[in-house]
């Protein structure tokens, strides 16, 4: 699996597919970590406290990690796979592809919320709003991950459909009071209303949308056989 | 290895590409897969690699094995040796055995020159040979190679003869198809020819690679209805009907069967149409016993 996994990372590296997903990251965060002092920018997207700022970094990494999943899973042509599959079963082939864009994802969590630290506008008890930060950021990874998931191959395998439906699920992800990740942003009250959902319940239905999304991955992967 | 009811459909409202195989792979064999452009011998062959999970039925006791597509790509961001390390890996070798074995499998295919290129720049016969040394690298036990010959020079092809050699000496199993009927004739164990989705396992050896166009299939057919039987004896490729109520002829492995006697060239288009008639379904497709060259023995 390690070697799956090398090979999966180097293969994503190489085909430059990372790029788009990473630029969005950067603008995004960019945009709203533009400290609090600065009128260039509409009130509304000014990051006022740190806790705000983590929300934002955590938000905005459900479309980057949508993104780098469908990267992944159309990244390798189908005779390449297929070499994989050969040695190792579809589904680990898969599995693989799947948890490299992932682990894009938990690398890229820590470096913008360490930004938000840097540019907070009101450097009080940072220890404690970074860490439920992160726990945030988390839970958007898993979201974004089950829905870059769920809507490209091979459970939707029209290229058209599924980059469509990337998009849809994005905004419902982020806006639908379904959403784990909504739910996660929404849950100290920070940003907008507080969420009816307890602790720790969307970083647990999260990881059940991914553990749901993966396997039906998985399974479908020697489907059509390369 | 055997193969147990394995079909493939790619989607519920899809025909079956391949339907109902069951065979013993046994070890140590040379098996060609033979048959008509989209008779399903890549969707078999895919299955059988481990690659394409069955619609039905399963693949039991597949050794570890290493799988040559029809067209390898070049779109994949790394050097050839850099990629061949990676499959290596890939297939369990360790990091040191991987390299002797990238070297090894580079010479022996002649593509050392070319070790260092990006897999985007190679011609497609370099690209061939990239897809048959990852398929190599790990010795294994089952090797698949769909038409892997295509675009190979003449001393990469002889390589490739003298790796599947290894291979079966080894006490492995190589499965291939080719669109040369000599590929390999003289030590061909089987050949297994596809129609209708269906496996007919015929001997192997060099006179048998030239397929007589006479040969002739037995079909047996369930749920086919008295009052049919004239209609079926008068489609194209029927040579004789027998097992119906009154009709004595071929032999049927279960009673209520009707044993249909084919052209094989014909054999294809004939159960498809016969796959079309309410309620009749295809419970077994052999060799028929007088069918002319069939029978010969292997080595």
């Amino acid at each position: 699996m390690i070697a799956l996994l090398r090979y999966q990372a180097v293969n994503l590296f190489r085909s430059h597919r990372w790029i788009l997903p990473l630029i969005c990251y950067v603008l995004l965060i960019s945009v709203g970590g533009v400290g609090a002092g600065s009128s260039a920018v509409p009130a509304y997207l000014r990051a006022q406290t740190l806790a705000d700022g983590l929300d934002w970094s955590a938000a905005i990494l459900v479309p980057v990690v949508a993104l780098l999943t469908r990267s992944m899973l159309t990244a390798e042509p189908a005779a390449a796979r297929a070499c994989v599959s050969a040695a190792t079963g579809p589904a680990r082939a898969q599995l693989a592809t799947l948890l490299v864009a992932f682990a894009a994802g938990v690398v890229l969590a820590p470096v913008g919320a360490s930004y938000e630290l840097v540019t907070a506008g009101h450097k009080t008890a940072l220890l404690l709003p970074f860490s439920e930060g992160l726990a945030k950021a988390l839970t958007c990874i898993l979201v974004g991950s089950a829905v870059g998931t769920l809507v490209n191959p091979p459970l939707i395998r029209h290229q058209a459909v599924a980059l469509l439906s990337t998009i849809a699920a994005i905004v419902v992800a982020w806006v639908s009071s379904i959403s784990p990740a909504n739910a996660a942003l929404h849950g100290n009250g920070a940003t907008i209303q507080s969420s009816a959902w307890p602790a720790g319940v969307p970083m647990l239905a999260a990881f059940a949308l991914v553990v749901v999304s993966w396997g039906a991955s998985c399974w479908l992967a020697g489907g059509r056989g390369g | 290895m055997r193969l147990d009811a394995v079909g493939k459909r790619y989607g519920l409202r899809q025909p079956w590409i391949v339907r109902n195989v069951s065979q013993e792979v046994a070890a140590g064999r040379l098996i060609r897969l033979e048959g008509p452009n989209g008779s399903g011998k890549s969707t078999l062959l895919k299955m059988m690699a481990g690659v394409s999970t069955p619609s039905a039925g399963k693949v039991i006791g597949r050794p570890h094995t290493g799988y040559v597509p029809e067209r390898f790509p070049a779109a994949l961001g790394f050097g050839v040796r850099e990629y061949l390390q990676h499959m290596a890996r890939i297939h369990g070798l360790a990091a040191a055995d991987a390299g002797t074995a990238v070297g090894e499998w580079l010479e022996r295919l002649g593509a050392t020159d070319y070790a260092r290129a990006p897999l985007r720049t190679l011609s497609k016969g370099m690209c061939q040979k990239v897809a048959i040394a990852q398929a190599l690298l790990s010795r294994p036990g089952l090797l698949v190679l769909d038409e892997a010959w295509t675009g190979l020079d003449q001393a990469a092809r002889g390589a490739l003869d003298a790796a599947v050699a290894d291979r079966l000496s080894a006490g492995g199993t190589v499965l291939f198809v080719d669109h040369d009927p000599a590929r390999l004739a003289d030590r061909v164990d089987e050949r297994w020819q596809l129609a209708g989705g269906m496996v007919i396992v015929v001997a192997g050896g060099a006179g048998a690679a030239r397929a007589p166009a006479q040969a002739t299939v037995i079909v047996e057919l369930a749920g086919v209805e008295a009052a049919s039987l004239p209609a079926l004896a008068q489609l194209d490729g029927v040579l004789a009907v027998s097992g119906g109520p009154g009709i004595v002829g071929e032999p049927v492995t279960e009673p209520g069967l009707i044993a249909v006697t084919i052209r094989q060239a014909e054999s294809d288009a004939l159960l498809r149409e016969l796959l079309t008639w309410d309620g009749v379904h295809v419970a077994g497709l052999r060799p028929a016993q007088a069918g002319p060259g069939q029978h010969r023995t292997g080595r």
